[in-house]
């Protein structure tokens, strides 16, 4: 990759490294519940996202049905967990089955529309994606309905199950951490985030990636040369799609509820797509700082502004503008802005910046 | 007289009623550089994009070495030895120039479908590849996207992806179109060289005259998609029709 081979390209790679070592302590540093739940979140996304990168930042394939794959793995896991009860067995039967049918839509939609043209592509994905959330919402002996559905995951991330005990037959600490399930899930999250990304990472480092880059670039030139562009783009789209899945079934075990909310809505899409975009399309440095930067806004941006409204509380207009209730409309204003001043995304534009100099 | 390594046979397209290119059948051989010529809008392009299959035959095939290839998708026509450059420039813009050649270089090896395995540690595709920046005197711009090199350079370029293909027919469409004076001998250099390899077939859309004279085994004239002369260089420019459809027109194309 030369892109980080530039200065600017070297405090990306470093910001990228100092939020992975927050997220591998997080537990550790951040000891309360809703820290921990935003530090699930960012390491599912970043898979997510990243995969959802491999499509329309290396690709150059939009697709807006990438939560329904998504959606797929996480009520894989969460049906097969109510149906068969909380073990392993019923963990792999629901990722297998969120893969499977992921492979069989994806492969369906790709062999229909990925020879045509770019806009019947993303226009059939949205499609599928509102049949999928109508299916989901009928289909409430199965799903939950709007509901969703709620379950117990394997015995270990159980919060109650201690890993390690003192003398006394109570749960041991580690640094004040309690050593029990919450941790066990956590690191779970974690460990099996870190494969799939590492692995979305070799490919892109690959030959392949390096045809991707070219279809993205020059498709019929890709053609001309020898690489057959439909074959490539599915396996793309196949490949982004198990790993969108897998992302499901994580989250599910994390959340243990699955509902159109956390698994299935459109806000999900749009919340990909801002996390790319504000990222940086075709970087996977760029995933991981976008991913992070909307989990923290979406969570800690109404506390940050209900803080600074008290501080303010003395000077006339100021709190009212900075009203907690308006925390959407200040997110809005910081990504217009964050377009404005980074049109290739944060860590493209860092990226090229360096370069110049 | 050697097989013919490509022909044509009745090759003939349709757009609505105008008929682009209409029954051309022609044998091209191994060590025979042929021009095509023919006035704006005769077919020449066309006939290309029928060849190595951007466009669709309605009627008519296409056979390289006994294998009838009309049917095929253009990257299998790539993998039967059928390489093709674009008169416009067609590069991958944001890709390196060394990435650029890599490319081909790899959808010849077919190592296109490894995954997991870092294109860095692929040394012997790189190396190929750095033989062909060599060749066309890319090596200073190696690492700098396609779409910063001056304009001869991108048509260099051009040449080193096709080259890097490794076909046994080599199809340039107008390859020094654009070219300053000064560049245009390099990428004819380069034609010569593979011309003189005597197992490579060559295809050469080409306005200049010069370059016409200079390379030329043999010249075929479309005019309005029909093939309206074949033969060598002196017998095709001295005969009166085609004075008449092309060279009579303007005495010098630019």
């Amino acid at each position: 990759m030369t892109d980080t081979d530039t200065q600017g390209g070297r405090i990306v790679k470093l910001a990228v490294l100092v939020i992975a070592a927050l997220l591998l302590f997080a537990p550790f540093l951040f000891q309360d519940i809703r820290s921990l739940e935003v530090a699930a979140r960012i390491c599912v996304f970043i898979v997510l996202v990243a995969s959802y990168d491999l499509l329309i930042g290396y690709t150059g394939i939009v697709s807006f049905a990438h939560t329904m794959f998504f959606g797929f793995g996480a009520y894989g896991a969460a049906i097969s967990l109510k149906q068969m009860g909380p073990g392993w067995d019923a963990v792999i039967v629901g990722a297998v089955a969120g893969i499977a049918v992921s492979v069989v839509i994806a492969i369906a939609i790709g062999l229909l529309s990925l020879r045509v043209k770019a806009i019947f592509f993303a226009m059939i994905t949205l499609a599928a994606a509102s049949v999928a959330m109508v299916l989901a919402s009928q289909l409430s002996h199965f799903t939950g309905g709007e509901d969703g559905i709620t379950y117990r995951t394997p015995d270990i991330f159980k919060t109650a199950t201690k890993l390690m005990v003192n003398d006394e037959g109570k749960v041991a600490r580690l640094f004040g951490v309690k050593l029990n399930g919450k941790l066990a899930a956590y690191y779970f999250v974690f460990a099996s985030s870190l494969i799939l990304f590492t692995v979305i990472l070799r490919l892109v480092g690959s030959p392949i990636g390096t045809v991707l880059k070219a279809i993205r670039e020059n498709e019929a030139r890709a053609e001309a040369i020898g690489y057959r562009v439909v074959a490539y783009r599915t396996f793309v789209f196949c490949f982004a799609v198990v790993i969108a899945s897998l992302a499901g079934t994580i989250y599910a075990i994390w959340l243990k509820y699955t509902g159109p909310d956390t698994a299935l809505s459109f806000t999900i899409m749009i919340d990909i797509l801002l996390m790319v975009v504000i990222g940086g399309m075709g970087t996977m440095w760029g995933v991981v700082i976008g991913a992070t930067l909307l989990v923290l806004a979406q969570y800690y941006l109404r506390d940050l502004m209900g803080s600074a409204a008290e501080a303010l509380s003395d000077l006339p207009l100021l709190p009212y503008v900075l009203d907690p209730d308006r925390w959407l409309f200040w997110l809005g204003i910081i990504f217009i802005l964050l377009v404005y001043f980074f049109p290739k995304g944060i860590a493209g534009t860092i990226a090229a910046r360096g370069s110049r100099a | 007289m050697s097989q013919p390594s490509l022909s044509t046979r009745d090759l003939t397209i349709r757009f609505g009623g105008h008929v682009a290119v209409n029954a051309v059948s022609c044998d091209f051989r191994p060590g025979e550089l042929t021009v095509i010529v023919g006035p704006n809008g005769a077919g020449k392009t066309t006939y290309f994009n029928l060849i190595s299959g951007q466009l669709a035959a309605s009627t008519g095939t296409v056979i390289k070495d006994g294998v009838d290839i009309t049917k095929m998708a253009p990257s299998a026509r790539a993998h039967h030895g059928i390489g093709r450059a674009f008169q416009l420039t067609n590069l991958f813009p944001q890709l390196s120039v060394l990435e650029n050649i890599r490319l081909a270089v790899q959808a010849r090896s077919g190592e296109g479908w490894r995954f997991l395995t870092r294109v860095e540690s692929l040394t012997e595709l790189t190396a190929r590849a750095e033989r062909y920046l060599e060749a066309t005197k890319l090596e200073r711009v190696a690492y700098l996207p396609a779409a910063a090199l001056p304009h001869g350079d991108q048509r260099k370029l051009e040449v080193a992806l096709l080259m890097a293909m490794e076909p046994d027919i080599y199809m340039f469409d107008e390859p020094t179109a654009g070219m300053s004076l000064d560049h245009t001998p390099d990428v004819l250099d380069l034609i010569g060289e593979i011309k003189h390899d005597h197992t490579k077939t060559v295809l050469l859309v080409e306005h200049k005259m010069d370059v016409v004279r200079a390379l030329a085994d043999r010249i075929i004239v479309l005019h309005n998609g029909e093939l309206l002369a074949d033969g060598p260089p002196e017998e095709v420019m001295s005969s009166q029709i085609v004075r008449d459809v092309y060279l009579g027109k303007s005495t010098e194309p630019a």
